[in-house]
Order: C-alpha cells, then structure tokens, then sequence
C-alpha cells in the first residue's frame, strides 16, 4: 500500500477555526488501504452546463462530468453498481477545489468527501468503499455544500442486490418499471456567485434562498407531466418502482391520486424483512400525502390495477413560513400512465 | 442578547430537567427581565405558568410524565420569547424502564411498542446493532437543541424595543444557526454536544427544534434508529415502526428520540477492516442539509448548525 500523509488533512493536522471553514486542507492524497476495486467510476468537477428552462431562459449549473462516457448532464450521470462490490470514484478537481460525498453510504472519513473531517480535492483522489447494502443513494460536492449543490452537482447513485435491477432489495420486491423522482428547486440569484463565496466572512446572503424554478430529475416543471424522464408509463399489473430523492432545498409534500403508495425503503434501508423484525413498510391511500427534506430518499412502490392517468403533485414548501415557494407557484406534476 | 431560563441552585443556563416518571416536580419561577414571561411544558397541559410581570414570582406542581423527552419554553406570545432563548429540554426517567426480557429502554414499559422491544433486544446481538444502550453511562446520552436566529430580533431586545409576534412571524429571516447554542467548530468541539465511544456503545440522541425553521438533520457514517417522535404539545410517544435514517425532519417543536449505534461504518471494505492506515477517532459530522443552516452571517459555510460524531476504535478496550 502506498504511504499516506495524514499531516496535511484533517485526520492528523492542526484543526481549528479556519480550518474547519475558510482554510480547509486541500490535496491529492492515495487512497488508505486501497484494495483492488470491483468497479470504478471516473469524473470531472465541476462542469458547466446550461440548461433550458423554458420561454427562452437558459440557467447554468455546475454538474460532475463522467470522464469515460464524455458525458455531462443535470443531474450528474447516474453511477450504478452491485451490492458487494468494491468501488473507487476518481474525482478529478476541474480548477479550484471539490469533494464527492456519498449520501447514505458509509465508508471511513478520508473516503466521505468532506472538508473538516478530511479534506477537499485539489488534483484527484479516488473515494474507495464497499457497498454493502443495496438502496437509493446519492452523490454530491460537499464544498460550500449551500452553493454547490443547489447549483447542481449532484447525481444519483443505485446500488442493486446481487441479482442485479429488478429487484430493490435482495428480499425484494420485485419490480418492472424504475423511475426516478429527483426533485430539486432553483434560486437564479445563486447563478451568479462565485465558488468560494463566503467562505471566509464576506456576507453572501447564502442563508437567504428565494426559489424561482421547481424541477423534477433534471426537467423544468412546465415539462414535467410529459417528459419520459419523469412521467411513469405501465401496465396493469406491472409493479412500478419509483425512487424518490429530494435534492431541493424545500420541504417537499408529495401526494399521489389514486393509487396506494407503499414506502417500502427509506434513506437505503429496506424497511421490514427477516432480519429487521422492528420496522416494516408503510402504506399511504391514494391521495395521502408525504414530506420530505433535503436528502431524504424514498422508494415508492405502485401495484395499478386499473387504467388510468394517475396524477403526482410535488409542492415545494418554505422552511421557514411552510409556504408553497414562490407566491404558490412551487409545484411541480407529473402522470402515471397506465395502459391495459 | 438573548434570553434564557437560569437554574437559580446551580446557576446553569437553560438547565436540563431530569425527573422521574410519577414523581411531584415543582417548577419555581422568578421573573427578572423586563418582559412578560411564562412556563410551559410540551406534552404536559398541567405544567404551565401563565405569564408573570417582571420580579414576578409563580409555581407550578405536577406529576412528571412518562419517559421521554420534553421541550419546556415561554409560551407568551410564542413563539417569540422561545426562539430568542426562553427554552430548555427536560427529560423524564421511566419507573419500568425495562422490557419484557428485562432489556433498558428510554420509555415505560406500558407505553412499548413490540417492534420497539425487539429493536432494544437485538441490540448486541448482530454486526449492525453490536452493542446494548446502557442507561447508567451519561457518554450514552445526548441532548440536541435546534435553534435559528434572527440578529435584527436580538439587536432589538437588547434596545428595548418591542416585538411584536406579527412582525417576528412574517419577516424571520435567520443569519445564525445553532446546536445547542453553538454552532460550527464550537458545536463540533463541545462536550456536550459531540456523541463520543467505541464500537458497540450506542448513543441515545434526544432531539429538539425551539426555532423557526424546519430543519433536515443528516448524520454521515452510521444511520440512526427513530425511537420516538412527537410535535407541538403532544405527549411523548415511542414509535410504532422503528425506522433507520441517514436524514430526518425537525418540524418547530418537534421532539425525535435517535439512537446512533456506534456499528462499522457500514460501506468499509470488509477486507479493509479495522483499517491498518487509516487512525482513530472515525470523526463524521452531522448536519442539517438544508444547507442555507451551514451558514453564519450570509457565508461562512460550515460553521452554522453542524457537529461530528466519534468513533474512537473498533473495539471497547479491556480497561475501559
């Protein structure tokens, strides 16, 4: 194994006021014992994207690019791996300095992408961990995390049971069509601050957070009934998974009509099963509401029965007032579309 | 400025309440600000003072509830004098703690749900869950106190110059986060705020939001066990379903039971494991992902409403 110097981080350095915040520690240190990884996952961050919100505006976002693919995208390309599988992230900072940190999963400090407990990326590192627990995850830049990720550098992250998709968990359930619910809420005045804003005492009135679009997996509201990145087509009969993930910065209230919803994984936990006696899954009835805040993620399963266009509302809430952002306007909708 | 209730004995600030379940409890009050002020106690209608003049003395008897956790706060014109300070947390011991197989729990047996007896009797029984919460230690105990601040309110207590409940409910806008009444590296260095120990000693976390905004509480490197949770003036009720989290909603007023597991970090290689490069303590934060709390002052990030949890080692030493 390669030798690493924890002097220069978080782990073994002096940590104090401003390194906890203004002057975290930054490099390119090995990975602590590495193994050989079972898979792995190269980006770039952060990237420039600009994306379409309709009547002729164009937003920037900053987004992670997959250095393998080429591709780049709002969210982040998706990462999708095997339950039991070692994996390493490359991250290779694009100017400036980022992290990735893995929501939900769970590996040693130096692995968990953030500043004050580690240290941020300055050239490259790879984040190695083994993910052990199949589920709904997510990946995100944990610098300035206020500005980062709501300007967009996140993506989803799935890890299947050993079978592979189509299942959820390795007890199940079992499911024919995955579809993913990342819901998200867009303050422009955000475009135009810079990386570092506030970090070291200027007053970036990063508290304040004024939404003004209201987006569902990387698709601006006014699409979201019709675009076949949001919308759910099925069959009756066909069981439907939706993972859910609330990446915005509202306390989301999501109601489905007419159909029963089961929650049957919350944060990448499988709720009941054999070996969890203490938990099992929850039933909402068709029109019952949920809410959720930052990060929380919900696999949402639904068994039609019959035909039918099933309306989804997401009201996108204040976290002070609880108000619907934007004078009302904060809702996105979308249909779950079933065909005999 | 802020305000706070003060422990007239000790001369704690915002003292903890520890009471046991049944017993008389008698809260004296002295008024020594310049406003009104009362007593009110989350859950528990009868443990209230309505408001008293400045120097201005009352009291109040009652029966302490069943094991739980409280919120105890002014409530004139609530929820301005909470939010500026007038808060506290008190905690109710149960008489029977325990459950059927004789395993502590932090509720009365009465009020036990069966998930939650197994959940309290698997506890040290697996990789995931490898210890037993052990009421008696205090380092197994946590108390987490969500608060926002509005500076312009403060700057207009410290004048003198009224508040009025209307203004401060429709133009709150906070520029300070806190936990506990820190925030950033003072929360993440503060006793009493950061869960310490090793594998296998498990953390109760009683949570309580006395501020203004919902918050989103994540915790990185073990999932927590929701326990118990109740809001507004309910009383304190165990859960049914004992769900885990990596993040949980802290409506004002909410009260959350946690408990952390101290399990292995659950996505270190299993070959990997106990690491030989990389050193105890295992330091991974919590912080609320609403991330507009990560700020003080309009920036700063992170030294809003955040703190670290430790892991010290793999194993409890033997001489511990």
């Amino acid at each position: 194994m390669a030798k690493v110097d924890f002097t220069e981080t978080s782990v073994s350095g002096d940590l104090n006021f401003d390194t906890f915040g203004c002057n975290v520690y930054d490099g390119s240190p090995s990975t602590p014992d590495r193994r050989r990884p079972d898979r792995r996952f190269e980006r770039q961050g952060a990237k420039g994207i600009k994306v379409n919100m309709g009547r002729g505006e164009e937003l920037e976002f900053w987004t992670f690019k997959d250095r393998k693919s080429g591709r780049t995208t709002f969210p982040a390309p998706m990462m999708r791996a095997t339950a039991g599988e070692i994996i390493h992230i490359n991250l290779k900072a694009n100017k400036n300095t980022h992290t990735i940190h893995m929501h939900g999963i769970e590996p040693t400090p130096f692995n968990d992408g953030v500043g004050h407990t580690s240290f941020e990326v300055g050239g490259e590192y790879t984040y190695q961990f083994q993910a052990n627990r199949p589920g709904t995850y997510f990946y995100h830049c944990h610098k300035n995390t206020v500005l980062h990720f709501e300007m967009g550098m996140y993506g989803l992250l799935i890890i299947d049971p050993s079978g592979g998709p189509g299942r959820l968990f390795e007890e199940g359930p079992a499911y024919d069509v995955e579809a993913f619910w990342v819901v998200d809420d867009v303050d422009p005045r955000y475009r135009g601050i810079n990386h570092s804003a506030g970090l070291c005492g200027e007053d970036a009135q990063l508290n304040i957070f004024k939404p003004k679009h209201f987006m569902v997996t990387g698709i601006p509201s006014r699409r979201t009934k019709r675009n076949r990145k949001v919308k759910i087509s099925a069959r009756v009969g066909q069981t439907i998974l939706a993972r859910f993930v609330n990446a915005s910065y509202s306390r989301v209230r999501t109601t489905v009509y007419g159909l029963t919803t089961e929650i049957v994984g919350i944060d990448s936990r499988q709720l009941g099963g054999r070996h969890r006696p203490w938990c099992s899954p929850m039933l909402l009835e068709p029109g019952e509401s949920f809410d959720t805040v930052t990060a929380q993620r919900r696999d949402l399963i639904f068994r039609p029965t019959e035909p039918g266009r099933y309306k989804v509302v997401f009201e996108f809430r204040d976290w002070i007032t609880g108000e619907i952002q934007d004078g009302g306007r904060g809702i996105a909708e979308t249909v779950i579309e079933v065909t005999p | 400025m802020s305000l706070a209730y003060k422990d007239l004995e000790s001369g704690k600030i915002r003292p903890v309440l520890k009471v046991q379940e049944g017993e008389t409890v008698e809260i004296f009050l002295e008024n020594r600000t310049r406003l009104p002020v009362g007593f009110q106690l989350s859950g528990v209608e009868r443990a209230t003072i309505r408001t008293i003049r400045p120097d201005q003395t009352d009291h109040v008897t009652f029966d302490a509830p069943s094991g739980g956790t409280f919120i105890y706060s002014d409530p004139h014109e609530a929820p301005v004098h909470r939010v500026l300070g007038l808060h506290g947390v008190m905690v109710s011991v149960p008489r029977t703690p325990d459950t059927a197989l004789g395993v502590p729990t932090p509720y009365s047996r009465h009020e036990q749900s069966l998930k939650l007896q197994k959940f309290f009797e698997a506890l040290g029984n697996s990789v995931a869950l490898p210890g037993a919460w052990d009421p008696h230690d205090p380092e197994r105990q946590k108390i987490w106190v969500f608060n926002t601040i509005d500076s312009r309110f403060n700057r207009r207590l410290e004048a003198g110059t009224q508040i009025r409940r209307e203004e401060f409910m429709s133009t709150f806008t906070p520029d300070y986060f806190t936990l506990n009444g820190l925030s950033g590296y003072d929360a993440a260095h503060d006793y009493n705020t950061v869960p310490k120990g090793y594998l296998g000693q498990p953390c109760l976390i009683r949570n309580v939001n006395v501020g203004m905004a919902t918050h989103g509480p994540h915790i990185h490197g073990n999932h927590v066990f929701c326990l118990s949770e109740s809001g507004g003036n309910a009383p304190s009720q165990p859960r049914d379903n004992i769900v885990e989290l990596d993040t949980w909603l802290m409506s004002p007023m909410d009260r959350k039971d946690l408990l952390l597991p101290f399990c292995k970090p659950p996505d270190i290689p299993e070959n990997a494991w106990p690491p030989r490069q990389e050193p105890f303590p295992f330091k991974y934060p919590m912080h609320c992902h609403i991330e507009m709390s990560q700020t003080a002052a309009g920036g700063n990030y992170p030294q809003g409403l955040v703190t670290d949890w430790q892991m010290l080692g793999p194993y409890i030493p033997n001489d511990l």
